[in-house]
């Protein structure tokens, strides 16, 4: 082991060893080639679809393994390789791609590429005035040609080729065969008649984009029974990036702003199609009635909830660990196993039960306050109360955690410090702020963070709780008291206006990053002091 | 992104892992099995010949398609596909799946979706010839979207006023005798049983309630909802609102309600009339509660019409098979075996008149003909912004924490401003 990695870093194997691993050089070798011809396909793939971006990650993502394991240099990054392939694509792609999007008007109405917008919208059709609409059946030649027999609705029967005008049937039309009770031909001369199942195998990939008959009278499938005069209703002119309307002739240029096909008095057709539309989002954001109403309020809301939350679960959690941390308790274990159960139960079920047990009419908590206090609060309907219990409901969801981090910080805590302690004549209580506290802290200060940051986008427990409710009256949108910026935010992009606008979903995700990980970044620093206290224990 | 895309990317990375196994020294290789087998669990991609369809529907419907489905689609040479999924996933899903290639040809949906799955381009009109005959009115109707058939529907839903014989019969007809009625029983009963409850946070359940004094959400023109015209301010909605206040003043309402508790209030007899649908009739059943199923009291201007929802078939406007779908919901899904073995597995009025006409249920049979009566659920997408503001008017009307007037002009101002 030492010799092989002393011959890596010289770059100059000795012969021995080069020949002990020629059948991994071929193995290396040969799986590097499996990788990129994958690498290849999924590049064609991705480009083909337009996803100019994944391919070019992709690109870069192979040269960089191919680089690493071909050239000896990098040799000790070779076991890196792996972490970096999955570092790219799984992780710094979808950064990229939620920072991406939310310069985009990605959302309800927006989901396609102008591509795919302008071929669905010329999959419209639509019957001109007096067109006809006949019942059809389909005879095949052996050269696989199709024949169209088709009837009108005053009993007039006509043959239909492909690229010829349609032929009236008469008596004296030769090559019929026998008759059906429906007055369908059998067969004719040259043609042999299409059973349904033929029929339905190859309805839409041969007969569907046939147009049988000649200009101006085209006749093409619309259903398994029936063939009509359709016309393509959208013709998408790419010089001018317009729509025209063939029915009413209007026109639709593209508005790039907007993300539509729009008529000059401003209709616009279905579906719209994806574009960038720089700060747009971010724009909306600052200058939308949300910022004015009630956004201080749960600004402040969500704040309170995250740090109380912390300290409350922190503070039982502590508590629970330094009483059953004690070696002389009786039964501890099985309390202790018994307390953690609220956290190996799913939140939102325990977030149920809580809000059954809280109902006014029939819970059992508020029927006991009745008995017991004579009155119970709104736990969902007041504003104060309903903060109150959803502290409460996360409280009792939170501090099993708390409880384990602590237990186990507690006994790497020396026990000498506190005999060192004892002998100078500090009391427990001393000992608990003096030395307990400080060096826990050193130990779980992360974790504080990180539950912190957690809890300010708690989202569950705002929403299994009371969905954010009660209401505030009077807001420019719609918010409740118990709403955090995360809930109330969500609702913003996917509750209002005309459905999900995931575009800006992804620009509020963005601010909230930068308020969260300005906060963080500050309680890190706060916490650094912690360390310094800890060198001086 | 694709399926087969993601298959291949986490190839890629597993293979990776290999190589960076089989490139190191020789200890590392035992590991390279292990990183092989954690390969994600991958699906074949679901390209079949052009006679096979992919469905997707939820549990209740999708064995009927399954199998049922696929004795009919037989005779054709069809093979359905059916993959399971929850109701409400499968428009969601739609919009992933659909325009990456990797979406199905027919999907089972609700009609209010419409709005969302046209605006984005998501299904394909359809036409169904006279076979439209063969259908409910309104439930046709709630399937066509600015003049365009999109869905086959099977199915329709509409809430129904429940109410309790042994504490009130017949069925109250209007409001005031709903008011009357709740001053007696609470007289009678010393407080423990009144007329009438709502959930403290759902409109749908109040829609009846706010229509019955002419109140409206969305106006509506010869195309249909017009979201320029935003009803809740209107002056039958603020009337409702005001007499939803008076109860909640008077004691007749409390707040705090949801469905389990509205309910359990019913079942319990604590309250003589309640709103719900078909969804409810088993509960109620079982409870052994003595109940009859009437139209929803008037308010002074009509009987209140619930809104009505469609539960239907659609074709996914990127199918491959847009025609043979097509043919598959004409000529195999609007069949009455097939029409009556949905309705047989679902607690829902059939759409289907020929099935809607035989339903021996009489409940079933109420709800049908309280849904001839109903108002389309709106389908337009402005009706997503309408949801929340609305809510929260109710709820602040309820808890009295603001006067109803205001709470639902406060309501019908953030719904315009929300879609402008």
């Amino acid at each position: 082991m030492k010799g092989k990695s002393t011959e890596a870093r010289e770059g100059k194997p000795s012969l021995a060893s080069l020949t002990s691993s020629l059948p991994r050089l071929a193995l290396r070798l040969a799986a590097l080639g499996i990788i990129d011809s994958f690498s290849i396909l999924l590049i064609y793939t991705f480009i083909h679809d337009g996803l100019w971006p994944l391919a070019a990650l992709i690109t870069v993502t192979t040269v960089i393994v191919n680089v690493i394991n071909l050239w000896e240099r990098f040799y000790p990054l070779r076991w890196m390789s792996g972490a970096v392939a999955i570092i790219l694509l799984f992780v710094l792609y979808p950064i990229i791609f939620t920072v991406y999007t939310a310069f985009t008007n990605y959302s309800d109405g927006h989901l396609l590429t102008k591509v795919q917008s302008i071929r669905r919208i010329g999959q419209d059709t639509f019957l001109p005035e007096g067109g006809v609409v006949y019942s059809w059946t389909a005879f095949r030649s052996p050269e696989g040609e199709f024949l169209l027999w088709l009837s009108d609705a005053e009993g007039n029967a006509y043959l239909a080729r492909p690229g010829e005008p349609l032929a009236l049937v008469t008596a004296d039309i030769p090559g019929m065969g026998v008759f059906d009770e429906g007055g369908v031909p059998t067969a004719i001369e040259g043609y042999a008649r299409l059973g349904l199942v033929d029929i339905l195998s190859i309805l839409d990939s041969e007969l569907a984009p046939l147009e049988f008959g000649e200009p101006p009278l085209i006749i093409k499938i619309r259903s398994v029974r029936e063939a009509a005069q359709l016309q393509q209703r959208y013709d998408y002119d790419e010089e001018s990036d317009a729509i025209t309307d063939r029915l009413t002739g209007i026109v639709y240029p593209a508005n790039n702003q907007t993300g539509f096909f729009e008529s000059a008095d401003g209709a616009a057709l279905n579906p719209g199609y994806q574009i960038t539309i720089g700060l747009g989002n971010f724009e909306r954001l600052l200058s939308s009635p949300a910022l004015r109403g009630p956004f201080i309020q749960i600004f402040i809301w969500t704040i309170v909830f995250a740090i109380v939350s912390v300290v409350s679960t922190f503070a039982l959690g502590l508590f629970l660990a330094l009483v059953y941390n004690d070696p002389t308790f009786r039964g501890r274990k099985i309390i202790r196993t018994l307390l953690i159960i609220p956290y190996a139960m799913p939140g939102v079920i325990g977030i149920l039960i809580w809000r059954g047990m809280l109902n006014q009419h029939f819970g059992v908590i508020a029927a006991n306050m009745v008995t017991f206090l004579g009155w119970s609060p709104g736990w969902f309907t007041d504003p104060i109360w309903s903060k109150v219990g959803i502290l409460l409901v996360n409280l009792w969801l939170g501090f099993p955690y708390m409880m384990l981090i602590c237990s186990g910080a507690l006994q790497g805590i020396p026990t000498d410090i506190y005999e060192a302690a004892e002998v100078d004549g500090a009391t427990r209580w001393q000992a608990f702020w003096r030395i307990t506290l400080p060096l826990l802290l050193v130990a779980v200060g992360p974790l504080l963070i990180a539950s912190f940051t957690f809890n300010f986008n708690n989202f569950t427990v705002i929403y299994a709780y009371n969905e954010g409710r009660p209401p505030i009256p009077d807001t420019a949108t719609p918010a409740g008291y118990t709403d955090i910026l995360i809930s109330y935010t969500f609702r913003l992009a996917f509750e209002s206006g005309r459905g999900a606008d995931y575009g800006y979903a992804n620009a509020i995700t963005i601010v909230i990053f930068l308020i969260v990980a300005s906060i963080t970044i500050f309680q890190y620093r706060f916490m650094g002091m912690w360390e310094e206290v800890s060198e001086n224990v | 992104m694709k399926k087969t895309a993601l298959w291949l990317m986490s190839l890629l990375v597993v293979s990776s892992l290999v190589l960076a196994a089989c490139g190191a020294p020789a200890l590392a290789t035992t590991e390279a099995p292990e990183e092989a087998t954690e390969a994600p669990a991958t699906e074949e991609p679901t390209v079949g010949p052009a006679t096979e369809l992919v469905v997707w529907a939820d549990d209740t419907r999708s064995p009927i398609i399954s199998d049922l489905g696929n004795e009919f689609a037989a005779q054709y040479g069809i093979t359905l596909t059916v993959q399971e999924m929850g109701f409400g996933d499968i428009r969601d899903q739609l919009a992933v799946a659909g325009p990456a290639g990797e979406g199905p040809d027919i999907i089972i949906g609700a009609h209010d979706w419409l709005g969302q799955l046209v605006a984005n381009g998501l299904v394909s009109p359809l036409d169904l010839g006279a076979q439209a005959g063969e259908f409910l009115p309104a439930a046709i109707d709630a399937f066509a979207y600015e003049g365009q058939q999109y869905g086959v529907p099977y199915a329709t839903e509409n809430i129904a006023f429940f109410c309790n014989p042994d504490l009130v019969d017949p069925a109250p007809a209007t409001w005031t005798e709903v008011v009357t009625l709740a001053e007696e029983l609470e007289a009678a009963s010393g407080g423990e049983s009144t007329a009438w409850t709502i959930q403290t946070n759902d409109p749908y359940h109040y829609f009846p309630v706010m229509n019955s004094f002419g109140g409206y959400v969305f106006g509506v023109t010869d195309a249909g909802y017009d979201a320029s015209d935003v009803g809740l301010d209107s002056e039958g909605a603020l009337a409702a609102g005001a007499f939803l206040q008076a109860m909640a003043e008077a004691g007749h309402l409390t707040p705090d309600v949801d469905y389990d508790v509205m309910h359990a209030m019913f079942t319990s007899g604590q309250v003589a009339c309640i709103g719900t649908g078909p969804w409810a009739l088993g509960l109620i059943r079982d409870s052994g509660v003595a109940y009859t199923v009437n139209s929803f009291p008037s308010g002074g201007v009509q009987a209140g019409r619930p809104f009505l929802g469609v539960q239907g078939f659609m074709v996914s406007a990127f199918s491959e098979n847009q025609l043979l779908a097509q043919t598959v919901l004409t000529e195999v899904f609007a069949t009455p075996e097939f029409m009556q073995a949905l309705y047989d597995a679902g607690d829902r009025p059939s759409a289907y008149l020929s099935v809607l006409d035989a339903i021996s249920d009489p409940d079933l049979a109420a709800f049908g003909a309280a849904g001839a009566e109903g108002l389309p659920m709106p389908a337009i997408p402005e009706m997503s912004s309408v949801w929340e503001a609305w809510t929260n008017a109710i709820t602040l009307t309820i808890t009295q924490q603001q006067a109803a007037a205001d709470a639902f002009a406060t309501a019908a101002q953030q719904v315009r401003d929300a879609i402008q």
